[in-house]
């Protein structure tokens, strides 16, 4: 139903019984897309990056394969998550830009309650609306290590098309974001595979929707702003 | 064996191009179609069949005319940014001052390439395989003097072990800057000591060589900082996230029926 809806561009009802809408099929399509290029990027990366790796590459059929492999895997990492934008309904990717580029006091308290969340604790802070504070950053993490990997990787792709001065500092670029985004990335599967709290959100993933449950006690503002507007629909309605 | 070295004395060289065929020859690297890019010089860049050519610079001053001619190749530094860039360890430095590359380990990234101060390794592209001069070390280890040393008639290039070499290029070039006043020593210091020393007529600028060649900073910060620190980083995520689950366990957060939908309200 949600899908339908959303194809023909229409906003489906976000609130469904115990559930609600969390994620549009065209933003699991890019988390989707973008997580699978980025683990295939940075497998046939560490070929390149150290011999201890190397023999590893054989699973390719070898190093050589293993490199073209890491170009293609670029384009669709690039290529389908930037398209997600402008094609289909792009609308909810540019609101997530909108929600992670407005960072509020309320983040900041969310980030520092983090630490004690994280190692299973419970931490004080205020309601929070659609992201929290530790989800915009790891999705800033993402935006800002995307455009560097990606500007640095095209440099050292074509290499000789470019001054040997820039070349030799694409390489340190591309190294610095790939460590920041795999530190990132384990953290994040981290909290939604395995933290026992904040593993209820895969679902959001998966097929859209979170519990109401899950959403009230995590994202509180957001869920009664959800509330608020679908109830405000029905009277129009009527 | 102790650290080598070739003295190219740029003064006693005519410009005959005898070193690149000698070079070829030894190395059995096919001859490549050149022409003319200034009166005398047929080619300026290294290819992955070409490891020595000449370069031929006109300078006028008062007048006058100056031939300035060198024989270019890898330098083997003493300190090679190559060895320090290469992703596979594939260059190695022997003890005598030789720098190479091991074609089965090169995977032809072209790291070397874009960090040698000179520009000369180059990378076949069809071959995945990165080239550059050997110096000969199959022929020294036995022995030889490197091909384009034993080929050199006017004697602009000698071969010896470095301290000896070293002597003889002061000697020259206290000689040389009699008729050359701004002549000097070229490899002497740079990158740590080059194997293939130079006694130029002019400043290196005037040769098209970077005056102060150095292992780029980028490569040093690459390598010695970001590396090691990314790698602790990574691996303190890693930690991080293997505390996380033993923390979860032990206050029997995974047992707790509300976290299963979704915590507490
Ligand atoms: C998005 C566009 C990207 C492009 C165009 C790109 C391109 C390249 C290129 C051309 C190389 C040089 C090595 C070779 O010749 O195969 C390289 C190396 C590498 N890439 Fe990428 N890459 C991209 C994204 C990524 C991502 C997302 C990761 C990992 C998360 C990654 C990890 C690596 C690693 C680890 C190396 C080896 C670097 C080293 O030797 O230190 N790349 N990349
Ligand atoms: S001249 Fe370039 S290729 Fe030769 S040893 Fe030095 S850095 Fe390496
Ligand atoms: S091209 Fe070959 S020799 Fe050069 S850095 Fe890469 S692996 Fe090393």
């Amino acid at each position: 139903m949600a899908l339908k809806m959303e194809t023909r561009n229409q906003m489906p009802k976000r609130i469904v019984e115990d559930k609600v809408l969390r994620f549009s099929a065209g933003e699991r399509l890019s988390h989707w897309v973008h997580a699978i290029s980025f683990f295939v990027l940075l497998f046939t990366g560490l070929g390149v990056l150290s011999t201890s790796f190397q023999p590893a590459m054989a699973i390719f059929g070898g190093i050589q394969v293993a490199q073209l492999i890491h170009r293609i895997a670029a384009i669709f990492f690039v290529v389908v998550v930037g398209l997600m934008f402008f094609v289909g309904n792009p609308r909810y990717h540019w609101r997530w830009l909108k929600f992670v580029f407005s960072f509020k006091k309320s983040d900041w308290q969310h980030v520092c309650a983090f630490p004690k969340e994280f190692f299973g604790g419970h931490g004080n802070y205020p309601e929070q609306e659609k992201y929290n504070g530790g989800e915009k950053i790891n999705s800033l993490i993402t935006i800002f290590g995307t455009i560097f990997i990606t500007l640095s990787g095209v440099v050292m792709w074509f290499a000789s098309s470019f001054p040997p001065a820039l070349v030799r500092w694409a390489y340190p670029v591309h190294d610095l974001s790939m460590f920041i985004m795999t530190a990132a990335a384990i953290g994040h599967i981290y909290l939604g595979l395995l933290h026992p709290d904040s593993r209820a959100a895969m679902s959001g993933m998966i097929n859209g929707y979170v519990s109401t449950k899950f959403a009230r006690a995590h994202h509180r503002e957001w869920y009664e702003r959800l509330k608020k507007e679908q109830s405000m629909n029905e009277q129009k309605n009527v | 064996m102790a650290r080598k070295t070739v003295l190219i004395d740029t003064s006693l060289c005519t410009g005959c191009k005898a070193c690149s065929v000698a070079c070829k020859e030894w190395n059995e690297l096919s001859a490549e179609k050149t022409q003319l890019l200034t009166s005398y010089q047929t080619q300026n860049a290294f290819t992955t069949k070409t490891w020595t050519y000449m370069t031929f610079v006109e300078k006028y001053e008062d007048q006058k005319m100056n031939w300035f001619m060198r024989k270019a190749q890898c330098f083997h530094c003493a300190d090679p940014a190559c060895m320090k860039a290469c992703s596979s360890n594939a260059i190695t430095k022997t003890e005598s001052g030789y720098v190479v590359i091991d074609q089965e380990k090169c995977i032809g990234c072209g790291y070397c390439v874009e960090n040698c101060p000179f520009g000369v390794p180059k990378v076949d592209q069809v071959k995945k395989k990165s080239y550059k001069c050997t110096g000969c070390i199959d022929r020294v280890e036995n022995n030889l003097l490197p091909a384009c040393v034993n080929t050199c008639q006017p004697g602009a290039l000698s071969f010896g072990e470095r301290d000896a070499m070293l002597t003889q290029a002061k000697k020259r070039l206290a000689e040389v800057q009699k008729t050359h006043p701004k002549a000097q020593l070229y490899g002497e210091k740079e990158m740590g000591g080059t194997t293939y020393l130079y006694l130029l007529l002019d400043s290196p600028e005037v040769y098209d060589l970077p005056v102060n060649p150095t292992v780029p900073l980028s490569l040093t910060l690459w390598k010695d900082v970001i590396r090691p620190v990314g790698t602790v980083a990574v691996g303190g995520a890693a930690a991080a996230v293997v505390l996380g689950v033993f923390a979860n366990l032990f206050r029997g957060n995974y047992s707790n029926s509300d976290n299963k939908e979704g915590g507490k309200d």
